[in-house]
Parts: structure tokens; C-alpha cells; sequence
């Protein structure tokens, strides 16, 4: 094979897998809530709590890790508030979601213009480094895209392997499924349907936290109003089109990241089709995927039903 | 006494937000009585902000009232956003095409182009739930990114004005532009296309047959079943108005306010129908009601910004806090609610 075809297609995957990186983490912890029956579409908000949080707190500590904490504990902040309206006050889940996009949105900027003002350039932290992981980074095409990047890339891999693990192969795993397909089975079953709803939110916060800091501290280095940029509702459209499968919504990100990669170098290069064509592929192939899978019920049957313990 | 703690639960909702709004008020420094001036001022202030408040609040009533007829059958709608694009593009594309009319048949033609476009784009995921049990909460979602998408790739290349080299279409033929009904203001005919149709969906859903079925479908979809309802027609059918609503919106922000197709007709109009939905209570009224209270808020805080330096995504957090507190309204007043 031509080594310059090698040369740009290692290029386009180790784009792929950075645009990938977000989508992927945000991904699982929604494929977890939705699992058990919470239809969270607020991810958007709960990555830009996450790319908010872990930006401030590592431009004022000048640690990183700090700031992956940080971002951590503001996407458990948003999803818990998520998960408290949806399982103790049995509210409308869309809704709840939604509202706090708005929420999050106003208040990420909100608190960006008061901390620094209005400035022209704007603040930066440092962005986690490449991390070559010995020997695997040799392999030719896959070993630079997968293993010589940044922490959150290695954690997005561990995290669909665990999440898989979790899903397919451990007894947690059954039970949230139980509780999304069937809770009051679940509970009669005994289980704790609200413990393990609310943890699926948390799960869902730590990982949808991660995948916004992935973007503060991965990728840009800076915060700047809305700069998830939608990457939530994307993350939705993986999980759909990955089944809520952790492999699926791999693949999907994928596809996701290598439409995305394209759309940016097709703009630098001046090519004269509009990036729009590349920004709405994965909703096309998303909706054509569901018209494909039309039959076979995907859902988890609970999905978005508020669970009452006294009711049938 | 159950009525009072409703209405004292209400109250206690206001106070929240109030306390919230002046929290973030002294945050950024400003003094609150200085804020709350130049917000009222900035609604009121002035004959041309008032006009703007009913400006901004004309989208807001049509898709809200699109997004309350939709939830009165059970059909989440999230993609008024896309089917107000869709509209657009309808309206657009009509105006280029049959440039000749006269605005007499262009204007009906245009609304009725535009209610197609977005019922369409609403009622294919009105069928993928009646017909499938797909979720129709993430395929509204999509279509919002491909109708967005649609419009951003016409106005790069078919609908693009040659003349200009930004991603917009030409000015529409005047035959097909809304006249304004304030002079000196940009409130356009909109305003009246939206009161009109807030009438029409009133009578059609609350006062006949077919409305009748469309509530029962949103309040017991087996026991429609069981007592010869077609749960299938009537939420193809509330999924089509309900997309058809928001078009028209899309029509009337073409027509009226840019004269154009371009991008950013919407900032999230779409998005914010729920919320003026879930505030009116999905009622024709309510949705009147809460589009102007949220169309006021948003130019008010532009009027906070401008005088008393506060951001204007105030309101988005304003907006926010409120709709989370009503969900949370029945467990955080509990004591009030089931008082004997």
C-alpha cells in the first residue's frame, strides 16, 4: 500500500478518536441512566457543568487532576438534580432535561462573565498531555490513534470495557436492567428501584462530567460560552444508534468523530461542499438506522416512566 | 384550602425565582434596585420595546401553542426548532417560485406551504411513535439538526442571493412580506397569524368531535382503545398540527421580520415552546399568556444588560430555575398541597 494513504489515514483515525473522545464518555452514562429507565436528554447540560467546572478550577489551581475532579463533581451536580425531579418528584423527564440545559447554559456563561469580565482573548489552562503507552504505540495505523493520546482517550476505552463488563457480566448489570424494563417486577423481586435509578444518575454524572472536562481539558484548553456546542445532543444520538450498547455507541462515536474530522478539513481546505452536509450525517444515519431497526423494540419498556411503588 | 396552597405554592415558586434573579444580580455587583428599574424599563420604557416584547413573543405563541396541542395527545415535541426551519424553507422556496402572485394568494399560500412543511417534518415522528412505539423525544430532536442542516446547505447553494457572499438567500419577492401593524416598529402582521390560530386551535381542540378524541388519546391512551378512539390517527393527527403550528411560525418570521431565509431566524424558539407550553399549561390562553411573560423577560434583561451590566443569560437561567421549580412544586410545597 501507498505509505502516504497510511500517512492520512492514521491522521483522520487519531482525529476520529479525539473527536470521538467526549461523545463516547457522555455516551455510556447515558446509555447507564437510560438502562434503568431515566431519559436524561440535559447531557448537553451535564458536559458543559463538566467542561465549566474542571476549566475554573484547574486555571485557578494550575492542576489538571483537580480540574478533572472538578468537572466530575459538576456533571454529578447537574445529573443529580436530574435524577432527584425525575425519581423522587415523578416529574416529566424530557422536560426536567431540558430545563436544564437552559439552566446550565445561562449559568456557565452567567458565571464565565463575572469571573473574568468581558475580555477579547480569552483565558486558557493547559491541556493534558500525549501519553505514549509502551510497545502498543508501535502498532502501525491503530497504535497512533489509540495509544498515543491523552488520559481522557485511555479513560473513554477502560470505561467501555467496564461498562460492557458491568452491563453483560455482573448481577449490577441485570438488576438495572430489571429496573429499566420492568420495575415493578424489580421491586417486588427486591430490589431498591430508587437507589439503583439514582445511581445510575450518578454514574451518569461522573461519566457525562468527564466527557465535558475531555473537552476543556483535552482538547481546547479554554472555556468559552456553550462550548460544548451541542456535543450533548450528538452524545443522545450515539447512544441511539449504539443501541445503548458500550461497542454500539463506540462504533457510533466513531462514525460521529470521522464525520466530524472531515467536516474540519474539508473547511481548511476550501472544498465547495457545505459542512452542513457532514454536521447533520449522523442524525441522517441515525434516523435511517431507526427506520431500519423498526420492529425490533429497543427501548427499555420503563424508559421515562416515573416508577411508583403502590401503583401498577 | 387546597385551592390557597396551590395558589401559595405559586407564590412561593415567584419568591424563589425573585430571591435567585437578585442572588445573581449582586454577584456581578450591580445595584438590585438599579437592575430591576432598567429591567422594567426595558419592557416598558419605551412604545418601540413594548412592540418588540409582542415581536419576540409572535414565534413563541405559534410554537407554543404547536408543542401544547401536541402534549394534549401525548406527543412530546421537541422539534419545533426544525418544523420552524422547515416552514422557513417552505415560505422561501414558494416566494421564489411563484414570484408572480399577488400578496393576496401569496400570503395564504405561503402559511398553508409553511403549516405542510412542518407538519411533515412532525408527523413522520408522530408516526414512528402511533405506528412503532418510537420514542418520538430523541426523533424531534434529530430532525431539528437535519432541518437546520438543510437550511444551512440551501443557503450556501440554491436559495444563496449571488449578489451577496453571505450564507443567505435574496430578499423575498414584496408580494410575499408581511405588513407592519405598528409604524416606526418592527411588529409585522405575525402577531395576528398567531392570535388567529391561537382561536382557531382553541375551537377546534376544545369545542369539536375530533378535538375531543385528541385530549382523550393524551389522558388514557387503552382506555381509547377499548372505547373505539384510534390512538394511531388522532396522534398522527395532533403530531401534524403541532408541526404545522411551528412552520407557521417559521413563515411569519420570513415574511415578517428578515425578508430572508438565513440561518439564525430562531434562537431557540423551538426549545423555549416548551417551556411556554408547560407554563400555559397547555392551554390556548396560558401559551398567550406565557410567551408574552417570556418574550418580556428576554428583552428586559437585554434592557438589565445595557443599563445595570448584568449578562442577559440570566434569563436563560431565570427561565430554567423556573420550570425546574414547577416540576419540583408538588414535593418541595408538600405540606401546603395535602393540608386538610
Amino acid at each position: 500500500m501507498d505509505s502516504g494513504f497510511i500517512a492520512l489515514v492514521t491522521i483522520y483515525l487519531i482525529d476520529s478518536v479525539r473527536m470521538a473522545t467526549p461523545l463516547i464518555l457522555a455516551g455510556l452514562g447515558e446509555a447507564v441512566s437510560e438502562k434503568a429507565g431515566i431519559l436524561n436528554i440535559g447531557v448537553e447540560a451535564i458536559m458543559l457543568s463538566g467542561a465549566f467546572f474542571s476549566f475554573i478550577v484547574s486555571f485557578f489551581t494550575g492542576n489538571l487532576y483537580l480540574g478533572l475532579l472538578a468537572g466530575i463533581a459538576g456533571g454529578i451536580f447537574v445529573s443529580m438534580i436530574h435524577g432527584v425531579l425525575s425519581i423522587h418528584c415523578k416529574a416529566n423527564q424530557t422536560i426536567a432535561g431540558l430545563a436544564l440545559n437552559f439552566m446550565v447554559m445561562g449559568l456557565t456563561s452567567f458565571l464565565f462573565l463575572i469571573v473574568f469580565g468581558q475580555t477579547t482573548t480569552l483565558p486558557s489552562c493547559s491541556v493534558f498531555s500525549e501519553v505514549k503507552i509502551p510497545l502498543l504505540w508501535h502498532i502501525p495505523i491503530i497504535g497512533p490513534a489509540l495509544f498515543n493520546q491523552n488520559l481522557f482517550v485511555y479513560i473513554a476505552l477502560i470505561s467501555i470495557v467496564l461498562t460492557a463488563f458491568f452491563f453483560y457480566k455482573t448481577e449490577w448489570g441485570v438488576n438495572l436492567h430489571a429496573v429499566g424494563e420492568h420495575p415493578q417486577a424489580a421491586n417486588s423481586a427486591g430490589l431498591n428501584v430508587f437507589a439503583i435509578r439514582y445511581f445510575a444518575c450518578f454514574v451518569n454524572g461522573v461519566l457525562g462530567g468527564l466527557g465535558g472536562a475531555s473537552i476543556t481539558l483535552g482538547q481546547l484548553g479554554f472555556f468559552m460560552e456553550n462550548v460544548t456546542s451541542g456535543r450533548g445532543y450528538i452524545a443522545l444520538v450515539a447512544v441511539i444508534l449504539g443501541r445503548r450498547n458500550p461497542i454500539g455507541i463506540l462504533a457510533a462515536a466513531m462514525v460521529i468523530g470521522f464525520s466530524q474530522a472531515l467536516q474540519y478539513n474539508f473547511q481548511t481546505l476550501g472544498f465547495p461542499i457545505p459542512t452542513q452536509v457532514f454536521s447533520m450525517f449522523p442524525y441522517v444515519v441515525a434516523v435511517i438506522v431507526l427506520f431500519l431497526s423498526i420492529g425490533k423494540s429497543i427501548d427499555p419498556s420503563a424508559l421515562g416512566v416515573p416508577f411508583e411503588r403502590n401503583k401498577r | 384550602m387546597k385551592q390557597s396552597g396551590k395558589l401559595l405554592s405559586f407564590l412561593g415558586i415567584a419568591v424563589l425565582t425573585l430571591s435567585i434573579s437578585i442572588l445573581l444580580i449582586l454577584m456581578v455587583g450591580s445595584n438590585v434596585n438599579q437592575a430591576f428599574f432598567s429591567f422594567l424599563s426595558g419592557i416598558f420604557g419605551s412604545f418601540y420595546s413594548v412592540s418588540e416584547v409582542m415581536v419576540k413573543a409572535t414565534p413563541l405563541i405559534l410554537t407554543g401553542l404547536g408543542v401544547a396541542v401536541g402534549s394534549r395527545s401525548g406527543f412530546i415535541n421537541i422539534g419545533a426548532e426544525g418544523q420552524l426551519y422547515m416552514g422557513a424553507i417552505a415560505v422561501t422556496g414558494i416566494a421564489f417560485w411563484l414570484h408572480d402572485l399577488p400578496a393576496i394568494v401569496m400570503i395564504p399560500l405561503v402559511i398553508l406551504g409553511g403549516f405542510v412543511f412542518g407538519g411533515v417534518w412532525s408527523v413522520i415522528p408522530g408516526f414512528l411513535k402511533a405506528r412503532f412505539g418510537i420514542s418520538e423525544v430523541i426523533t424531534t430532536l434529530m430532525f431539528n439538526y437535519i432541518a437546520l442542516g438543510i437550511v444551512g446547505i440551501l443557503v450556501r447553494t440554491w436559495l444563496k442571493d449571488p449578489s451577496s457572499s453571505l450564507p443567505m438567500s435574496a430578499f423575498l419577492p414584496d408580494a410575499a412580506t408581511l405588513p407592519i401593524i405598528l409604524s416606526s416598529t418592527r411588529l409585522h402582521a405575525g402577531l395576528l397569524v398567531a392570535l388567529i390560530s391561537v382561536v382557531i386551535i382553541w375551537l377546534l381542540v376544545w369545542k369539536t368531535p375530533a378535538g375531543y378524541e385528541m385530549r382523550a388519546v393524551g389522558l388514557n391512551p387503552r382506555a381509547c382503545m377499548c372505547s373505539g378512539i384510534s390512538v394511531y390517527k388522532n396522534i398522527l393527527r395532533s403530531s401534524l398540527i403541532s408541526g404545522g403550528l411551528a412552520g407557521i411560525a417559521g413563515v411569519c418570521e420570513v415574511t415578517g421580520l428578515h425578508h430572508k431565509l438565513l440561518e439564525g431566524i430562531s434562537p431557540g424558539y423551538g426549545y423555549i415552546a416548551i417551556i411556554v407550553a408547560l407554563l400555559g399549561k397547555n392551554h390556548p390562553v396560558g401559551v398567550v399568556i406565557s410567551a408574552l411573560g417570556i418574550a418580556a423577560l428576554q428583552v428586559g434583561s437585554l434592557g438589565m444588560q445595557r443599563m445595570a451590566g448584568v449578562p442577559t443569560s440570566i434569563s436563560s437561567i431565570i427561565m430554567g430555575v423556573v420550570v425546574l421549580l414547577i416540576l419540583a412544586r408538588k414535593s418541595i410545597f408538600r405540606r401546603l398541597l395535602t393540608d386538610e
